[in-house]
Order: structure tokens, then C-alpha cells, then sequence
């Protein structure tokens, strides 16, 4: 009898963190040992209501106790926002291929992140941050629409102190609380100097700014095969069997989500 | 393995599927009114098994409609009850299988199996049978599939004037012939002619249908979404359709699902239900992005799962030529017409 995929693992809430109006953060733990690498994915489900895939956005290195922070969308992330300590969720996972940090080592590296796509890049920081000293340039452009919107502001501004990184952040509409950049992420990838053709470049966000965020790195001089995205699909199973999370000939669950521009670029409306 | 044919009288078919009945849950297959449909096997009840393919595709048995995966937080499988013994099963319907295997069967290793269905495919006993008819919506040979089993079954029944034509295609069907041998008597020269002659005849009908209906040879259909891709062969074919999902449901390639979480007081259940890529929410993201928003990209997406992913994937085509979903469309969306635009705007 092999293993059964669909197994829920037993969790139980410690702490549930307003991040932003409409972003909570939840802290877990399992009742049984799980891991994961940066850039792979859980099945969160509350039981009973529903489940759905949520890449942690902890730090790799620490497995008693996870975190994924929760954009309220729709009825079952209604759900986990009502989550309190002491209440029992199911995980699955991990699932699905993450970030080949060891492939990043002694390269030139540049993150570039908006919106709730800090989640998951927050986990891959925390793994980079780790490594520190063994790239040869970290870069973090991030944005975001609004201050109060910021997912993680505090801590990721608290990232300027860091000697191992360059960062710049920007907002499209900036507010009183707000003294940096204000426009599109894009606009401030100017100040990234690094050597396009060789460097590694990370992007994860909203579909829009993936796609255009992309397109600007190619145009920058960025190789297809070094520009990393993290693809958001629907997936159910996470296993590759219930059809959901089809790109092309792969499966984000499977195959991804984190795939390589030249893997998938020639596949239509990768975008939509 | 020995494949030589044997032969059962009518009279001791009965007999056969009662000795089956000892250690299977017997499923065979009925027709009613002009439809024909799976039930469980009742002694004594007259069987029939040169009829077309069943209402109901073969996967139905392999992966539930509606299942339970998983239960709390237990590792076991929620299955219980006898093994199931499939009689009739038609060569399209084994094509299916095909699909259903590389999906959920692990592929030995390079993929995660699915534990439900591994059991369930092991303890499966697959009877085939040869389709003494056709209907007028079988297609079966334009996608490489004849119209009587020759792989992907564990025994298979070719009809005769008086009895049946009994080959083993598995050593977990030869184990099962062997416990009814009383049963069955060598076939004879002329038992094995009439087979070939009532085959033929099959197919040469499945071969007026593809004719009379001009269904392209599956050796035209490389190519044909890439090219096609932006055709506006979608956006016609879409316009009546009303999205209700039969031609997914009822495809016996058709393999997408849902998990879906449920309780009550005392515990907690996953089901893995059925799915459509034609219905709306299928592909939709959370915050509510949709890949495929318009009912034409759906369409084309069903194909393209068809008719491109899994010839790249696993080298074959994900359509058995079974001609259900041309059958079940309330909009009249014929799967051999659209083919034949595929390949016509593109010779």
C-alpha cells in the first residue's frame, strides 16, 4: 500500500498576525515533523470548509513551527482569518519544486517582489539572508499599491540596516507614513547594477507585475533561463492528477510553481 | 502466457459469472430502452455481451464520481467491500484506461500513485468483449482503437452465434479461466473464423460511420491545436455550447477532479468529486483571476488537453472515439466535426 497523498496532517494554531486590512498571518505547528524548501507549497485546510495552496512564508530552517500569510479573497480565507490559537487546521506537503538556492551561490542575484508575493519571497529572504556572504550581490526591489497595504513593512524596511543587501522599495500611492519612492516597481530597477547576462533574477507578485517585470529583465538583457517566477495557479491535489494547474505540458503543483522563464515561455497566456 | 482460445456455450456464461460471483462483486453490462448501462450480475439473469459501449464511461469504477479520499487525519484509504469484476468492457473504454493509468497509477515511479486507484486497479478483474455492433456516433478506428480488445484486459468474450469466444490477456485473468475450466472446451477452427468474420463486419461499419461523417485519421492530428490555436473554429464551436459538462464527465480519458472537504460532529472526510475544464471557476485563481474567462477558451483548452498535452506527455491521444460526448451534448458539439475543421483549415 503506498502513501496516501491526500493524508491531512494534524496543526495547531499558535498565533493568527494582522499584517494588513485584508492580511493575516498564520502561525502552526504540526503535530508531526514537516518541511520544506524555500518556494514549495502546503495545502492549508480548515477543516470541514475547504482547502487551498499557500507557500509558506517562514523560514525554511526552523520546522516545529510554520507561517503563511493569508490575502482574504473569497469564503474559505474568510475562514482562516476567524482562525484562532488553539484551533486545528490540516497540512499537507511540502509540495511541488522550490527555488535551487544552491544554484545561486557565488552568482549575482536580484529579487524582485510586489504585493502578497512578499509571502513567499519573505521564506526565500530568510534562506538567502542564511547563505549570506556567498553571492556575489543581493538585490530586493519590491513595491507595493499603497503603505498600508505593505505586507511584513516594518520588517522588510528593517532590511535597508543589512550590509548584504541593496534594497529599494516603492508604492504606487504614497501616504504620510510614506518618505520613499513612490511609482511602479519597475521604475526602480535602474539602480540595479549587476551583470544582466550572468545574473539570477527571482520574480514573484501579482500576474500583471510578473508578466511586465519580466519582460523589463529581458529587455534589460536578463537570460530566460535565469529568470525565475512563481506561478499561481489553482491547484487542488498538488500532485499532478486533478488537472487544475495545467501550463502547457506541466502542472504548476508538480512541475513548479517556481519554473524558469525558458521553461514556459513558450506556452501561451502564461500571463492570464 | 497462454492466449489460445477457448469456447463457453450461452447456457454456461451463467454459470461462469456464478463462479465469478465468489469472489468478485460482478458488474455487467444491460440495455434499457436504447441506452445501455453497468449493474451488479444476478444469477440467473440473461447477460448480454456484444453490445456498444455503456451509457456510463469504464473510469466510473476506477475513480468514483464521488469518493473519499482521506478521513480526519488517518493515513488509510476509506475502501471496503468485495473486488470488482467488470464484464463487457469495450476496446475504447481500455484506451481510456490508458490515460487513467498514467495519471494515477505512479507510472512506475516517476510520478506519485494514487493509492485509491492503485488498489483498486490491481484487484480490478477486467473482462472485455468484442462489439458485435456499433452506434452510429463510434469513431473508435480514426483513433487508432478497433472495435474488438486487443490489449489493457484481463479476459476478453468475443460473441458468437451460440456462445462466446473466451481469450486471457493477463495472468490474473489465465488464474481465473483456469478455476472455470470445466466450463469451457478448446475452440474449434470454425469458432475462430466466425470471430474473424463478425469482427470484421464490426469494423467495416465503424468505417462507413467515419466515412459518412468525414472524421479524420488520428495520423492528421499533429499539430493541429498549435496551429489552430487562434482559429476562430473555437468561438463557433463555443456559441452553443451551455456549459454543462457532460462531454468532460462522461470521457473515458477525462481524469480532473476536486478535493473537497466536508463534516460532521464527529469527524472529518475529503472527497475528490468529479470536474470539468468547461465550467467556469474551473481554472480561476484566488482574488479572482480566470486563465480561461470565456466559455471559447474552454472549449479549446478541452482539446488541447486532447488532442496536445497528452500526445506530449505520454504519447498517445486523450479521445478513444467512443463517441459519448457527441451523444451526450444537449448543443449538438460534435467532437468528429470539429476535428475535421482542425485539420481541413490546416492541409
Amino acid at each position: 500500500m503506498c502513501k496516501n497523498p491526500y493524508r491531512l496532517i494534524k496543526a495547531q494554531v499558535l498565533d493568527v498576525i494582522t499584517e494588513t486590512p485584508s492580511i493575516k498571518t498564520i502561525r502552526f505547528k504540526p503535530e508531526e515533523p514537516m518541511s520544506f524548501s524555500t518556494g514549495q507549497f502546503f495545502e492549508i485546510t480548515v477543516p470541514g470548509v475547504g482547502g487551498a495552496p499557500f507557500t509558506p512564508s517562514s523560514r525554511p530552517s526552523q520546522k516545529d513551527v510554520f507561517e503563511v500569510s493569508v490575502m482574504r479573497v473569497g469564503k474559505l480565507t474568510r475562514v482562516i482569518h476567524e482562525l484562532k490559537p488553539g484551533d486545528i487546521i490540516g497540512a499537507r506537503g511540502p509540495l511541488g519544486n522550490g527555488y535551487p538556492i544552491d544554484y545561486f551561490r557565488g552568482k549575482e542575484i536580484l529579487v524582485l517582489g510586489g504585493g502578497c508575493g512578499f509571502a513567499p519571497l519573505r521564506s526565500l529572504m530568510y534562506s538567502l539572508f542564511e547563505l549570506s556572504g556567498q553571492f556575489k550581490q543581493l538585490y530586493f526591489r519590491g513595491g507595493c499599491k499603497n503603505p498600508g497595504e505593505f505586507l511584513y513593512r516594518r520588517e522588510i524596511e528593517g532590511w535597508y540596516e543589512r550590509k548584504d543587501l541593496n534594497i529599494q522599495l516603492t508604492v504606487d500611492k504614497g501616504d504620510d507614513t510614506w518618505k520613499g519612492n513612490v511609482g511602479l516597481v519597475l521604475n526602480i530597477l535602474d539602480s540595479v547594477h549587476i551583470d544582466y547576462k550572468t545574473a539570477i533574477a527571482i520574480v514573484c507578485g501579482p500576474p500583471v507585475m510578473m508578466k511586465f517585470g519580466t519582460k523589463k529583465l529581458l529587455e534589460m538583457g536578463f537570460s530566460d533561463e535565469h529568470i525565475y517566477l512563481s506561478m499561481e495557479k489553482n491547484m487542488s491535489c498538488g500532485i499532478g492528477k486533478c488537472g487544475h494547474c495545467r501550463i502547457g505540458t506541466y502542472y504548476a503543483c508538480k512541475d513548479g510553481p517556481v519554473f524558469t522563464y525558458s521553461k514556459i515561455k513558450s506556452f501561451p497566456e502564461i500571463w492570464d | 502466457m497462454n492466449i489460445s482460445p477457448y469456447y463457453l456455450s450461452n447456457t454456461d456464461l451463467n454459470r461462469f459469472l456464478e463462479d465469478l460471483s465468489a469472489c468478485f462483486q460482478v458488474y455487467i453490462p444491460i440495455q434499457k430502452e436504447n441506452q445501455r448501462f453497468y449493474k451488479e450480475f444476478v444469477p440467473g439473469e440473461p447477460v448480454s455481451l456484444g453490445m456498444p459501449r455503456t451509457f456510463e464511461p469504464l473510469k466510473a469504477f476506477l475513480t468514483r464520481a464521488r469518493e473519499t479520499v482521506a478521513k480526519d487525519f488517518n493515513e488509510k484509504t476509506p475502501r471496503q467491500g468485495k473486488p470488482i469484476a467488470i464484464l463487457g468492457a469495450k476496446a475504447c473504454d481500455l484506451k481510456g484506461l490508458k490515460i487513467q493509468d498514467h495519471v494515477f497509477s505512479g507510472r512506475d515511479g516517476a510520478d506519485i500513485p494514487d493509492p485509491l486507484y492503485v488498489d483498486f486497479r490491481r484487484d480490478t478483474l477486467i473482462i472485455a468483449s468484442d462489439c458485435a455492433s456499433c452506434l452510429e456516433t463510434c469513431f473508435c478506428m480514426s483513433l487508432g482503437v478497433s472495435p474488438h480488445p486487443q490489449e489493457n484486459f484481463d479476459i476478453n468474450f468475443s460473441t458468437l452465434q451460440d456462445g462466446y469466444l473466451v481469450e486471457t490477456g493477463s495472468d490474473k485473468g489465465k488464474s481465473v479461466i483456469e478455476k472455470s475450466l470445466k466450463l469451457l472446451s478448446p475452440a474449434s477452427l470454425d469458432h475462430l473464423r466466425e470471430r474473424d468474420n463478425l469482427r470484421a463486419k464490426t469494423a467495416a461499419s465503424v468505417m462507413d460511420n467515419i466515412k459518412k461523417n468525414s472524421v479524420p485519421d488520428q495520423e492528421h492530428f499533429k499539430g493541429i491545436i498549435e496551429k489552430n490555436y487562434g482559429s476562430e473554429i473555437w468561438q463557433q464551436e463555443a456559441r452553443s455550447c451551455v456549459e454543462c459538462g457532460c462531454c468532460t464527465i462522461i470521457c473515458p480519458t477525462c481524469h480532473c477532479f476536486l478535493l473537497y472537504d466536508q463534516k460532521d460532529e464527529k469527524s472529518m472526510a475529503r472527497l475528490r468529486v468529479w470536474d470539468s475544464c468547461m465550467l467556469k471557476d474551473y481554472a480561476r485563481v484566488a482574488g479572482g483571476g480566470n486563465p480561461r474567462a470565456k466559455l471559447w477558451m474552454r472549449l479549446r483548452n478541452r482539446f488541447e488537453k486532447k488532442f496536445d498535452f497528452f500526445p506530449k506527455v505520454a504519447g498517445i491521444y486523450a479521445c478513444t472515439g467512443c463517441g459519448r460526448c457527441i451523444s451526450g451534448c444537449p448543443a449538438k458539439i460534435d467532437i468528429r466535426r470539429v476535428l475535421h475543421k482542425l485539420v481541413e483549415a490546416h492541409v
